[in-house]
């Protein structure tokens, strides 16, 4: 199979799966007992005391199911569905925040959770696979034993008990972090990027000492593993240096899973981390999506999974492509 | 290998870059300026107040010493402490922080623009139930016998944030604004104003009149403020006639007729910073009294984990539906947060919504009384209040809030006449020792006695009058005389002897308090023998199971919001044409009892001919409570739990029982006198 021939079925695979996955994403909300315009309906019943008359109920009944789209069959909403998305990826408007578009909302928080989460996956990929490769590779030495037994001990802590800890300690008790994040209005400085990166610090931190622990675990499997294979033995017996064989030869051959992994994490990016922005006030697309499920906000939904669909099938796709330029074993037959 | 090493280098540094560049990207950002004044009048104290610039003038001080803003000299948002109230917002997070148009639903209604910018022609005095005058200059004048013509007198004096006079004119032209943007103006008050007003016109500057289409007594409360919101928010003319599509204007620079304008906002809909007026004494209120706080913070200071620490740092001053444990735990740690009374059940009970349980009338076996009054006999509410509440409830049997202003029209008045209540076969249900039997329990679990209610009109005014006696006996007799036993398992039956599961829908974790006194119902009527299968959902499952039949079996919900004695309302929709097939699939846009009683469909009619401050009005509404209490057409449970905890390191003279001159609550009309009635500490 040619380059080309295996670029087109990869594309096309690629096509596919967003066309499934997006269609899935419409109809699964629809499956739902949530009703957008009842939830609406109820809640200003409460708080205007009920003095929505039953004509009033009625009416704004009627003219919001107008507005939101919500009229007509589901087959033609779903083809108008497509139509918007395939061929202007635009999702209509929210209806929790009406006329308001998707995109906008999305746009919002899109930088929060790409500035946060990239930046965290990566430190703690990074970190974690040094300090892997070093407890992998001289597995016999108490140091190493020492850093697996740290992965060992931070892997298997919830995410929500760490951050609490670390925000007692690191924004009560020694209060050098803020509890909830302040970003205050204004336009790129360094006052404006110091105050992004003190409010960020914290939930940033937790993020990183939960990812690294399986980092640090997976590496040292996958280093030990490898430190046995016979073309280290080999270059061990050409007498290489330590450093040369765990970097040049247990390392980048240990890296190939780790690759994937990291891919297909940044590909998950943009599930947001709903945790961290509920516990740190951090905006981000993970209370996005909680509160368009919490409200049946149908199109916001379908903006932010698409989103998640599409970049986890990218990663893949990306993946699918530049793993021969990793791993030279692999060809396009 | 080598070059697929240096690939992955190269892809790690160029994600690495983006990571940086999507952290270093700014927010889409923007900064709400004081609006200008432009009356000569008023742009002489802008000029010439130095502390009116103070806070653009520390701004970069205080965005670089954020984290000296918790010892007690800046908030994060560079404003002095001292001069600074904030607030827990009640929603967290808004989805549309920029959006200010009162016109539509999904404004940033929480941020305090009802509390704060808004301005109404008729307010709601919480600790009475009466309503005053606000924009307008008194009550309306009624001008014919059938009560459907009015002439309203406005304010003068009244002028917009930007220094434009308010008058008629901007209330004709709201009014022009609702009925043209029917349809396409979401906001609810669009559709209650025109379907309750006929027609209307402006007389001079300060007066207008209108015609409504059906009597209506309750003019000054539609028009005006009833329990939270009004349907009624009045726009700048000025302003809103330059926009061509006003369902799409955003309104991000609001000019307000109360005395504070928006300052700065969070782009993420975490924070609003409102700034008290250079001219407040010419706004809609607050001229009797100066608004203390030169600015109002509404802030998310995160979920109560955090939020407690925050407390405990006097990092904020009030917080909202914080629970019980958590306000235990910041009391412990901080001296300065108070709870609304120092003796249980702690917290004002004064909200105009009440917990209850609704039961779908029309589905069998709740289409039967016995049924239905078997579920309330079943129900153990003092292990439900101690379980889930700690205690801290106040119960009500009848289908309102038992508060200062309705105990001495329905309840007192109904009291012998619940004592006397029987059902069909004799029994008498009602624990008027309900509240004593509380406080006994209370004491013998060791509540220290200094903190609950002495005597019996405090234990009765802390606790409730009574409620339902909890006899299990007496409930599987009712049930026995509708053909359900008890199975070899324990659990009821139905007629036929198929197993009896009841399913009690309940809100997630929206909803803490009821999401935990669901369970503890379930778990009570379990005890009871009733299999229930406790259901969570997320909010806008909960709409539509409120108000669907076909998925309505019972629901632990908040209605019956009745806050004056007009309970109109709450019951208007009580009517048969508001009811629908057992397992109608369609919403039902009234009557959420489902409740088929031809008696009350005849009260509810006439009580719209009546003044509402008659004895008269007053009768019809006894007549009504007895009729849901004899059909048990609704199991009406407590008062809601307001838990407003706050914290006087920085501001004092907040509402409480031994100083109520407000409830108090930061998201009503009770905001306006607390922000008035404050006083800074000096720290």
């Amino acid at each position: 199979m040619g380059l080309v021939q295996y670029i087109g079925r990869r594309l096309v695979t690629y096509v596919l799966v967003l066309f499934i996955g997006i269609s899935i994403t419409f109809f699964l909300p629809r499956f739902m007992p949530n009703d957008p315009i009842e939830g609406y309906i109820a809640q200003m019943q409460s708080q205007a005391g009920q003095t929505l008359s039953p004509e009033a109920v009625d009416q704004l009944r009627e003219s919001l199911s107008d507005l939101y789209g919500l009229k007509g069959s589901l087959f033609s909403q779903y083809v108008g569905y497509l139509e918007r998305v395939f061929l202007r990826f635009d999702f209509g408007p929210s209806f929790g925040a009406f006329p308001r578009p998707v995109s906008d909302l999305i746009f919002i928080a899109l930088p929060w959770t790409i500035g946060l989460l990239v930046t965290t996956t990566l430190v703690s990929w990074t970190l974690g696979n040094l300090i892997g490769i070093v407890a992998g590779y001289f597995h016999n030495k108490r140091a190493a034993t020492a850093l697996e037994v740290f992965g060992i001990l931070l892997y298997p802590i919830p995410y929500y008990i760490l951050a609490l800890t670390l925000i007692l300690l690191l924004a009560y008790t020694w209060p050098i972090f803020p509890l909830s994040t302040t970003i205050r209005p204004g336009t790129l400085s360094f006052n404006q990027l110091g105050m992004i990166l003190y409010n960020s610090a914290l939930p940033a931190l937790t993020l990183v000492l939960a990812g690294f622990g399986w980092n640090i675990l997976s590496m040292k499997s996958l280093a030990f593993a490898t430190k046995e294979e016979p073309y280290v033995t080999f270059a061990r017996l050409k007498g290489t240096t330590d450093w040369t064989r765990m970097t040049s030869y247990v390392f980048r051959n240990a890296m190939l899973p780790q690759i994937t992994a990291l891919v297909l994490s940044l590909g998950t990016i943009f599930n947001g981390a709903l945790l961290t922005e509920m516990l740190f006030s951090y905006p981000g697309l993970g209370l996005l999506m909680r509160t368009a499920v919490g409200t049946a906000d149908y199109n916001l939904l379908y903006g932010t999974i698409t989103m998640s669909i599409i970049a986890v099938a990218t990663a893949g796709l990306v993946l699918d492509l530049v793993y021969p330029l990793f791993d030279p074993r692999i060809r396009y037959r | 290998m080598a070059k697929g090493f240096r690939s992955t280098r190269g892809l790690l540094v160029i994600l690495f870059l983006l990571s940086v560049v999507a952290c270093a990207t700014p927010p889409v950002t923007e900064q709400v300026q004081a609006p200008v004044v432009s009356t000569p009048e008023a742009q002489a104290p802008e000029e010439s107040t130095p502390e009116a610039q103070a806070p653009e003038e520390s701004t970069p001080e205080a965005q670089a010493s954020a984290p000296v803003a918790q010892q007690g000299t800046m908030t994060d948002v560079g404003t002095p402490r001292n001069q600074t109230v904030i607030f827990q917002t009640l929603d967290r997070k808004t989805a549309t922080p920029d959006n200010h148009n009162p016109l539509m639903a999904a404004y940033a209604l929480w941020r305090g623009f009802r509390e704060l910018g808004w301005g109404y022609l008729w307010e709601m005095d919480t600790a009475t139930g009466k309503s005053y005058p606000e924009l307008a200059a008194d009550m309306p004048e009624v001008l014919n016998d059938q009560h459907t013509q009015f002439r309203v007198k406005l304010r003068p004096g009244v002028y917009w944030s930007d220094g434009v006079e308010f008058t008629a004119d901007d209330v004709i032209y709201t009014l022009d604004t609702y009925f043209a943007g029917k349809g396409k103006l979401t906001y609810f008050g669009v559709n209650t104003i025109t379907n309750y007003v006929k027609s209307y016109k402006k007389v001079d500057n300060y007066t207008f009149e209108v015609e409504t289409v059906s009597p209506a007594y309750d003019f000054a409360t539609v028009m005006g403020v009833y329990t939270w919101g009004s349907a009624f928010n009045i726009v700048p003319k000025h302003i809103f006639e330059k926009e061509a599509d006003l369902a799409a204007f955003l309104n991000t620079k609001p000019v307000t007729l109360g005395p504070y304008v928006v300052k700065e906002y969070d782009t993420n809909g975490f924070w609003q910073l409102w700034e008290r007026r250079e001219d407040w004494q010419r706004a809609a209120w607050g001229a009797d009294n100066e608004p203390k706080p030169k600015y109002v913070l509404y802030k998310d200071l995160g979920p109560e984990e955090t939020r407690v620490l925050a407390f405990v740092q006097n990092q904020y001053d009030v917080d909202t539906f914080m629970s019980p444990d958590s306000i235990k735990a910041a009391i412990a740690k901080n001296d300065a947060i108070t709870t609304f009374s120092a003796k249980l059940p702690y917290h004002e009970m004064s909200d105009a919504c009440g917990y209850g349980v609704l039961m779908n009338q029309h589905k069998a076996p709740l289409d039967k009384k016995e049924v239905r009054w078997a579920l309330a006999l079943s129900l153990n509410l003092q292990d439900v209040g101690i379980n889930a509440l700690s205690g801290e409830f106040k119960a009500s049997p009848l289908p309102m809030v038992d508060t200062r202003i309705l105990r001495p029209i329905y309840f007192e008045p109904l009291l012998p006449w619940l004592k006397e209540f029987k059902l069909d076969d004799g029994y008498q249900p009602f624990n008027a020792n309900f509240a004593t039997d509380l406080t006994n329990r209370l004491t013998e679990m060791g509540i220290d006695p200094a903190q609950l209610p002495q005597g019996d009109e405090a234990i009765s005014n802390a606790f409730g009058l009574g409620w339902w006696k909890h006899d299990p006996a007496q409930a599987e007799k009712l049930l026995g005389s509708v053909g359900m036993k008890k199975g070899a398992d324990g659990f009821y039956t139905l007629p036929d002897g198929t197993p009896w599961e009841l399913e009690l829908v309940l809100p997630g974790d929206w909803n803490k308090v009821m999401q935990r006194m669901g369970f503890s119902i379930a778990d009570s009527w379990r005890a009871a023998g009733i299999k229930v299968n406790a259901r969570q959902v997320d909010n806008a499952e909960f709409g539509n199971v409120q108000n669907t039949n076909a998925s309505l079996t019972t629901v632990l919900n908040w209605t019956n919001c009745i806050y004056n004695p007009n309970y109109r309302n709450a019951w208007r929709s009580i009517q048969a044409e508001n009811l629908k097939d057992a397992n109608a699939t369609e919403p039902i846009s009234g009557n959420p009892y489902r409740w088929n009683n031809p008696e009350v469909f005849e009260l509810v009619n006439a009580s719209v001919q009546m003044d509402q401050s008659s004895e008269e009005f007053y009768e019809t509404g006894r007549s009504i409570i007895k009729a849901f209490v004899t059909d048990m057409a609704y199991l009406n449970i407590m008062n809601i739990p307001t838990t407003v905890p706050t914290n006087s390191t920085y501001w004092t003279n907040w509402p409480k029982e031994d100083n109520f001159y407000a409830l108090p609550y930061p998201w009503w009309s009770s905001a306006k006198k607390v922000v008035q009635n404050i006083e800074p500490t000096g720290r």
